[in-house]
């Protein structure tokens, strides 16, 4: 096997993106290490989004090349749960048709929401229903992993469960990539960290690097202003 | 006319089960329900596919479907007249005067809601639920099925507003059916009949049994609705 493909999960060369001429992403150029936890930061605007869901297939983009594993080992949690108008149970049971029920009901306990199965996933807690996102994504083991700021809105304790739940996926061997505008969940979860602003990639640096000595101006003052 | 004597008239015809009134009723539910099932079973998926999907011809149907939304139903009544009377194309079905041929009016003339309304119903589920959909790699089958299984609740309104379009229906039914006696009489067709008998005291009455019917029909489906509402799932 090439070692690059061994070290390296996902490769995304020159990707650009516009949309009624504005251009979204600016000749984007990066990678995501295998077994890494990346974490996309960036301001309001800057591309994150957008970047994520090119990199997962939800958006086209019009020119460049995105090397990912294929969308069967690709899964992606939402800034807002999309959630069916079923319970907990049903909607896990929807994502993941094939799995057993006791393996259902083992997802369900390990995100803590075995007692609340049966209630309509839409009528859960912001955490509880970002829980039951993640156990979804992760119920299948995917190679990579993009979560799209999954703990914005939440409160500190759901914030710490959906942590130990993105680090425990990670230990498992999945790749995460993630954005979050929290800097120290970032600094808590990072190994490397991608900048985005205005579209363009301005830093890719291993994440102690990037919190404590970034190199480009834009990082110095996104840093600043976190 | 004495103001009371229609309701008195209507009450005794209801707590007398008088067996010719209870067969007008029967067939009358029996009509438009089926006529409302068929425009469900085949507008729902239609109407989801609408929504989710960009084809060759959809902009065709969606322009065929509001136009029939206007469609005057005397018009249908002819056209179906026209068609399975006995020098028709489909003459040989023997359908007229029957109540199949009148289901197929009532048919006609609920599809095109049971699609405008379902498209717009899925429209606004297909943006919200698209981005999960596609991430988990769902199947055309399975988009359109899941899709409308999320819709349930508003479908029993769109059921609702199916349902009063056939029941209320006179022309196309009278044309069709030709208001036969103890064959093709229904509700509507027997208050046009007694109207134009100067009978409008019985007319009046058959009038206050139709709202009671939908009233019942209304409440019914208002219960369903509640009790899916009271576990969460209309949020």
């Amino acid at each position: 096997m090439n070692s690059d493909l061994a070290t390296t999960i996902l490769t995304i060369s020159a990707l650009t993106v516009s949309r009624n001429g504005n251009r979204l992403l600016d000749n984007v150029s990066a990678t995501v290490a295998r077994g890494s936890i990346t974490l996309l930061m960036g301001h309001n605007g800057a591309g994150k989004t957008v970047l994520m869901n090119c990199l997962h297939g939800l958006m086209a983009y019009d020119s460049g090349k995105i090397d990912a594993p294929p969308r069967t080992q690709q899964k992606m949690v939402f800034q807002k749960p999309v959630l069916l108008r079923r319970s907990a149970r049903q909607h896990l049971k929807f994502l993941c048709p094939l799995l057993a029920d006791a393996k259902i009901e083992a997802l369900l306990a390990r995100a803590d929401l075995n007692h609340r199965a049966n209630t309509p996933a839409r009528a859960l807690s912001g955490g509880e229903q970002q829980k039951l996102a993640l156990i979804g994504a992760l119920a299948t083991h995917p190679d990579i992993l993009f979560l799209d700021e999954p703990t914005a809105h939440l409160d500190f304790e759901a914030t710490k469960s959906i942590e130990s739940m993105i680090r425990e996926a990670h230990d498992g061997g999945t790749s995460i990539l993630m954005t979050s505008h929290n800097r120290a969940q970032a600094e808590r979860l990072a190994q490397h960290v991608l900048l985005l602003d205005k579209g363009m990639l301005v830093e890719s640096a291993p994440a102690p690097q990037f919190f404590s000595a970034p190199s480009h101006p834009l990082a110095r003052h996104y840093l600043d202003h976190v | 006319m004495d103001i009371l004597s229609p309701f008195q008239i209507a009450l005794s015809l209801l707590v007398s089960f008088e067996p010719e009134l209870m067969g007008i009723i029967g067939l009358s539910l029996g009509v438009s329900l089926t006529a409302v099932g068929i425009s469900l079973v085949i507008g729902l998926p239609l109407g989801a596919l609408l929504a989710a999907y960009r084809f060759p011809g959809r902009g065709a149907i969606i322009v065929i479907s509001n136009t029939f939304l206007g469609m005057p139903p005397v018009v249908v009544g002819l056209v179906i007249y026209l068609l399975v009377s006995r020098a028709g194309p489909f003459g040989f079905l023997g359908i007229l005067y029957t109540p199949a041929a009148m289901m197929l009016a009532q048919t006609i003339l609920v599809l095109p809601i049971a699609i405008a309304l379902s498209r717009q119903v899925f429209e606004a589920l297909n943006a919200e639920y698209a981005p999960l959909f596609r991430s988990i790699g769902l199947s055309q089958f399975r988009w359109i099925a899941s899709l409308v299984s999320e819709a349930r609740i508003s479908l029993i309104t769109i059921g609702l507003a199916c349902f009063g379009r056939a029941i209320s229906e006179v022309g196309a039914v009278m044309i069709v059916g030709g208001n036969i006696r103890h064959s093709t009489r229904v509700m509507t067709t027997s208050i046009a009949q007694a109207t134009s008998m100067g009978e409008l005291a019985l007319a009046v009455a058959l009038g206050i049994v139709l709202l009671l019917v939908a009233l019942i029909v209304n409440i019914l489906t208002q219960i369903v609705r509640g009790r899916l509402q009271d576990h969460g799932y209309e949020l």
